[in-house]
């Protein structure tokens, strides 16, 4: 047997969450321990955002709480309590895509796509922030986020031409 | 004479103009699957949760590396609240065995556990949380075995037996000319001995999927890279006939050769044939990807190179073992792809090498991108680098001096025609020598800088008389569009829109009435696996073949409808009219209808079956060991922090023959793509091992090049039509990473004048190599 057992089911109480997601209300019962992740995809059904190591270092899990990008695997779901949340399903305007989801399809920078959500929703904070921005912040704002398929080029072309397009 | 159109009241000059020809071969058409994927939408495996499961199924692993099981225990695991069943081997209706090439690896263990992640038992609950709660408390009692823990162990005198055959698993030899007599008169002999490492492939999105028995079809959700034989290793582990195994591949974060053996397919099959009716899931976390999966191969490649006084090669003599790991998996493959890649795109008139699979109680390890041939570019790289020491020759000039060209042979006899491995690396100094060199000059004096290179060559496809073949179908649609039906899988690398792109080219239409359907089994035949560099080039061709048939049949239908000869008809943009009058034209919808009241199919089939020719036993030669040659070459610079050993690539030139780009923003997206593992394999990516156990079994401690590790990739497309290629198109996905690797190691060397023989080059081993090269004692 592991030396750490997964705890059994019946010893997790509930919490209620109530926060606001993509602009909606959302209220729902999720287990005390149950990470933003889990909420997310698992209670909520929104399974946009994704999961990779579930320790943090990937940045799949890329979610922005009050337009603050925060890796969704390492917090709770109890600490979003009141706060207002978006995933890359609230980014596009109906049919209309948000401009960095255009310029990454444009630049192909969505290869197996798996990171492409967390992406995404980094560099969304990034250009949500800032009008001008170096060459170096955007590597720096963006180093949190792996991914293994397309070695980074088409991802940088892409949030530079979103942020040229947004600038303009 | 042509017959008269039956439809003689149709418009015959509409008022739209066509619009100009555009070829879908060589565009840059978006990505099919790119709009669901930015906007979250794609559906991989792991996102069928929770919504499609009703019950949830984990998997127990083994916590021993090596032993016997005594007795399992499932009265703990099945007392759990919601628990519905715990599955041994016992409950496995079929062989219970899988394995991609030589058939040897129990889906759950019976007696014996082989490696510290082998399955014992599979979990159904009523949640996910109720499963892993049992998972952990299925209670297995072992009698421990000795544990083989690298391949030195192995093969010492009195090593614990892992199979009743030893701890060879095979081998596989090249023989040619005369090895002894050419070193005995040579002029310069250089030798080393090579240690690549174990990687993890690490594709982003573990393995997840759904599956659901309803009484007659198993249906299966599950991510892997050749559903058809998937279906077929399913079937025959559980027993239950073929045709009852429906396999539908969900959108695929990544694979690299990671999902060509058998993941979570048996055990959600088990538990879905166990709960009729149900739609049973099951997810692994990252700790139990990289636990449970095969891994690249750990080579130990000793080396001997011979030239004579112009530095014109003679001999080589190469010795290599494989760490196999536990299981056969793909290694059989991968120890023949090793030889037969041994000397690389040189010419080497006598080779002696010899390959040897060692079994231990590691990770089985099977296909990853580039196998077998990735590590020998490290070798003989390496190996022109010391020889062009050696000789006191310049690096560029001994490799040009004994690269092939078209004609000449490579390691198994085989002569290649299309060698344009000269013609790459020149692209690639040029490339490079297009900004000055910055050289040493300036530089603070803990910093050295240096470039090296690459060249490499590789061979598509399975070879060696291994069967492979693609087929695909395209039909028409009643819009005048067309569908293409595929068994091949997508898996991140853009093989939707290489088909798409090669069917909409051959059958004149626009990209936007282009449609695909790949990878199910009840809907496409097969394809053969997403491996081997093979899809563009193979289910390309069956694709090409079967639009082109479709083609035939819709001229003769629009020869008939605008009253001239077949030949005269031009398809273009969705439209058919006759060439030297466009006015007279008719809309592919229309003749859709056209064709179908005249009793054609609008159907067509392709089959693509080239044939191989297997190597002779004993001297792996062959004149057709694989059916074309791929050729490429690196240059990289970088620039070593010598106080702490760190290795920082600052540009990177990749060149690579693709025969043709049928979409080249993916092409770059390979090569950049594959530059990228290249640098990990070199510089930071290492599965630890300890007695079997997998010490860093997670990102935090198994580590990924992230955005700042990468410089801006340069890539070059060359373009040579490959004759036996769709629009001479051949394939890019293994030889990027294959040619990165050596080409970081060549410009170490240069920079600090110590040629790594260790993978990776972290910056502990750069310092210590460092110190050694200086004389000051390495702490150990
Ligand atoms: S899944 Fe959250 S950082 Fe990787
Ligand atoms: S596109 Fe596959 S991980 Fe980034």
């Amino acid at each position: 047997m592991p030396s750490a057992l997964a705890p059994l089911p019946d010893d997790i109480p509930l919490t209620r969450i109530t926060c606001t997601i993509n602009g909606e209300q959302v209220v729902a019962d999720a287990p005390v321990d149950c990470t933003l992740l889990t909420f997310l995809r698992d209670i909520v059904g929104l399974t946009g955002t994704k999961g990779a190591c579930l320790e943090g270092e990937c940045g799949s899990c890329t979610v922005l709480i009050d337009g603050k990008p925060v890796t969704s695997c390492l917090m709770l779901a109890g600490q979003v309590n009141g706060r207002t949340i978006t995933t890359v399903e609230g980014l596009a305007d109906g049919d209309a895509l948000d401009v960095i989801q255009e310029k990454f399809v444009e630049t192909g920078a969505a290869q197996c796509g798996y990171c492409t959500p967390g992406l995404i929703m980094s560099a969304r904070a990034l250009l949500n922030d800032n009008p001008s921005i170096s060459e170096s912040e955007l590597l720096t704002a963006l180093e949190g986020n792996i991914c293994r398929c397309t070695g980074y080029a088409s991802i940088v072309e892409a949030v530079r031409r979103a942020h040229r397009e947004l600038k303009s | 004479m042509t017959p008269q159109s039956t439809k003689t009241d149709a418009p015959r000059t509409p008022e739209v103009t066509i619009p100009p020809a555009d070829h879908l071969v060589g565009k840059n058409c978006k990505r099919v699957d790119g709009r669901e994927k930015v906007t979250g939408l794609a559906m991989y495996g792991a996102d069928l949760f929770p919504q499609a499961a009703d019950l949830f199924a984990k998997v127990v692993r083994s916590e021993e590396a090596h032993a016997d099981i005594v007795k399992i225990d499932t009265s703990a695991a099945l007392a759990v609240g919601g628990v519905l069943g715990v599955y041994t081997h016992a409950d496995v209706g079929g062989t219970n065995i899988h394995g991609l090439i030589r058939r040897d690896h129990p889906a759950l263990a019976e007696k014996r556990v082989r490696y510290r992640g082998d399955a014992i038992a599979v979990v159904v609950a009523e949640s996910e949380r109720s499963a892993e709660a049992a998972r952990d408390r299925v209670h297995v009692e072992y009698s421990p075995l000795p544990v083989v823990a690298t391949m030195e162990e192995a093969l010492s005198d009195g090593a614990p037996r892992l199979y009743p055959e030893g701890n060879i698993m095979g081998d596989k030899r090249i023989r040619r000319g005369d090895v002894d007599a050419a070193l005995a008169a040579a002029h310069c002999v250089v030798t080393d001995t090579f240690h690549t490492q174990t990687v993890d492939h690490a594709f982003l999105d573990v393995e997840a999927g759904t599956g659901i028995w309803d009484g007659h079809t198993l249906t299966l959700n599950a991510p892997g890279q050749w559903v058809h034989e998937e279906r077929r290793l399913i079937a025959l582990a559980l027993g239950i006939p073929v045709e009852q195994v429906r396999i539908i591949q969900p959108v695929t974060g990544g694979a690299f050769g990671g999902r060509e053996d058998i993941s979570i397919q048996i055990y959600l099959g088990l538990a879905a044939l166990k709960h009729p009716g149900k739609t049973i899931g099951l997810r692994y976390d990252r700790a139990e990807s990289m636990r449970a999966r095969h891994k690249r191969h750990a080579l130990k490649i000793e080396y001997t190179l011979a030239a004579d006084r112009e530095g014109t090669l003679t001999a080589a003599r190469i010795t290599v073992h494989s760490d196999e790991g536990a299981y056969a998996s793909t290694g059989i493959a991968v120890m023949r792809k090793a030889a037969s890649h041994a000397t690389g795109p040189y010419r080497v008139p006598a080779i002696e090498v010899d390959v040897y699979g060692v079994h231990t109680n590691n990770n089985p390890t099977g296909a990853m991108r580039g196998f077998g041939a990735c590590q020998m570019a490290i070798a003989y790289e390496g190996m022109m680098d010391r020889l062009a020491d050696a000789l006191e020759m310049d690096r560029v000039a001994l490799r040009k001096r004994n690269m092939i060209v078209p004609g000449d042979p490579v390691t198994t006899g085989q002569r290649i025609d299309n060698a344009s491995v000269h013609e790459c690396l020149d692209a690639a100094l040029a490339k490079f020598n297009e900004r000055p060199y910055p050289g040493n000059d300036g530089l603070p004096p803990h910093l050295r800088r240096g470039w090296g290179m690459s060249a490499i060559c590789f061979g598509l496809g399975y070879g060696d008389g291994f069967p492979d073949c693609s087929r695909a179908r395209v039909e028409i649609n009643p819009d005048g569009g067309a569908t293409v039906y595929t068994g091949g899988v997508e898996v991140g690398q853009g093989l939707l829109n290489t088909m798409m792109q090669i069917a909409g080219e051959e059958l004149g239409l626009p990209f936007e009435k282009m449609h695909v359907v790949a990878a199910d089994t009840e809907l496409t035949d097969e394809s053969g696996s997403s491996s081997a560099t093979r899809q563009t080039y193979f289910t390309g061709n069956a694709v090409r073949i079967a639009a082109s048939e479709l083609r035939e049949q819709i001229l003769d239908v629009a020869g008939k409808w605008l009253n001239v000869h077949p030949h005269e008809v031009t398809l273009q943009q969705g439209w058919a009219f006759e060439t030297a009058n466009d006015a007279n034209r008719v809309s592919m919808a229309r003749l859709y209808d056209e064709g179908l009241a005249r009793g054609y199919s609008f159907k067509a089939t392709g089959l693509f079956k080239p044939r191989t020719v297997p190597e002779v036993h004993g001297t792996g030669q062959s004149p057709r060991a694989f059916i074309t040659y791929l050729f490429g070459a690196h240059v990289s610079q970088v620039l070593v922090d010598i106080e702490t050993g760190e290795v920082k690539v600052e540009r990177h030139i990749a060149a690579h023959d693709v025969g043709k780009a049928i979409n080249p923003q993916s092409v770059e997206g390979q090569i950049v793509g594959g530059v990228a593992q290249g640098l990990g394999m070199a510089l930071m990516e290492e599965v630890v091992y300890k007695k079997g156990r997998i010490l860093n079994a997670g990102f935090t401690d198994y580590i990924i090049p992230t955005i700042k590790d990468l410089p801006p990739v340069e890539a070059i497309i060359i373009e040579h039509d490959d004759p036996g290629g769709p629009f001479g198109a051949h394939g890019v996905g293994e030889p990027p990473l294959i040619g990165a690797v050596p080409a970081i190691l060549s410009a170490i060397y240069d920079a600090t004048g110590v040629a790594p023989d260790t993978l990776p080059v972290t910056p502990e081993r750069m310092w210590r190599l460092l110190r050694m090269r200086d004389g000051v004692p390495v702490p150990v």
